[in-house]
């Protein structure tokens, strides 16, 4: 009996009451488990024989009266291949129901695959932006590209509300890949008044920014300026020597580091790139 | 942080830095070392390349004064530094 049973689950959560037949073998299991019911389109299965009985009632998911439907009328009058016939249409309606919810299925896994791909970037720290390998392994092994002379130039902006003093100590520096360079940024506020700022910085041309590793920095954390405070901030950074092997990089000679900084006022969150 | 709002273009992604924020030199207790990096890149039409060995004694005077943390200089990238000196002392 178990292999007839054809679940279309569309009528599953039904089908369970509107079962009037009584007193059938399969009742009993179809009361405890009425996910089991299958969708009696017509005939079917084991059930075939009980069909003379007449009082099976279709099970669907609408309510349709009876007197409404249009009526099915099958091909044949031989009573046998009616049977066949009415087989074969249950088996199409199944195999549609199937196909389609394959469809469907595929539609949803494609527009889950956007935030699924996001969370497993974020937990492996694979993905366009980030270059693996940043442990500091790598920074004692990397050796120098000392043929490919880059040259890194320095710009500093503040944010209108912001009323430091903020200008890079060296307007470029030649650096190789591969190797760590030291840079300074000067930082003063002329208020009376003591003033925390944030900083973020941008990396121009985009694509080498992969390439631009800082060590460490002064961004992304307030920094606190007393009044008529000065402070040298430095920047301790390296070029990945893959920049050398980079086809797209091979016109890249000037780099340019742009930081900027913003006042940061109480409760107010900079967008900071996940950065705690 | 990138304005260019084309459709496709990667815009540009600021990472946080490998080893976080340099605590401020508030009293300026590196500021003689910070001058003589300077110097040395001024002087030498700021080459990187040459001035190493000063950058690297800003960084160790950092980490002296507790502004920085504790690194062996072969992680920082002054591997090649550090072996001569070691082998001069021999």
């Amino acid at each position: 009996m178990g292999g007839l049973w054809r679940p279309a689950w569309r009528g599953v959560a039904f089908c369970g009451w509107r079962w009037i037949h009584p007193g059938s073998p399969t009742r009993a299991a179809e009361r405890v488990e009425p996910f089991l019911r299958p969708e009696w389109s017509g005939t079917g299965g084991a059930e075939r024989g009980l069909r003379w009985l007449g009082t099976w009632k279709r099970c669907s998911l609408r309510v349709r009266h009876p007197a409404l439907q249009p009526p099915r009328r099958p091909k044949s009058s031989n009573p046998f291949t009616r049977a066949q016939e009415e087989e074969r249409r249950r088996q199409n309606k199944t195999t549609l129901t199937y196909v389609a919810a394959v469809a469907v299925g595929m539609l949803g896994a494609s527009y889950a695959a956007v935030p699924l791909y996001r969370l497993y970037c974020q937990t492996t720290g694979l993905g366009g932006s980030a270059v693996a390998g940043h442990a500091s392994d790598k920074i004692e092994n990397m050796v120098p590209v000392k043929d490919r002379i880059i040259k890194i130039s320095f710009n500093a902006d503040v944010h209108a509300s912001l009323q430091w003093n903020f200008r890079p100590q060296q307007t470029e520096i030649y650096v190789v890949p591969g190797e760590t360079a030291l840079a300074f940024y000067r930082a003063k506020n002329p208020t009376d008044k003591p003033v925390i700022g944030i900083s973020t910085y941008n990396i121009v041309p985009f694509e080498a920014g992969q390439y631009f590793n800082k060590i460490q920095c002064f961004c992304f954390e307030e920094q606190r300026l007393n009044p008529q405070e000065e402070v040298d901030m430095p920047v301790f950074f390296y070029i990945d020597p893959e920049f050398a092997e980079d086809p797209r990089m091979i016109k890249v000679d000037l780099i340019t580091l742009s930081y900027t900084f913003f006042e940061a006022k109480e409760g107010h969150k900079l967008p900071v790139p996940g950065y705690n | 942080m990138s304005t260019a709002m084309n459709f496709g273009t990667k815009s540009f992604q600021p990472r946080p830095p490998d080893k976080g924020s340099f605590p401020l030199d508030h009293l300026g207790e590196c500021k003689s070392f910070k001058e003589k990096f300077m110097k040395c890149l001024h002087n030498n039409n700021f080459e990187n390349a040459l001035c190493r060995n000063e950058s690297k004694e800003y960084l160790e005077c950092r980490m002296e004064r507790k502004l920085m943390l504790q690194e062996p200089l072969e992680k920082l990238g002054f591997g090649d530094l550090t072996s001569g000196k070691s082998e001069a002392k021999k």
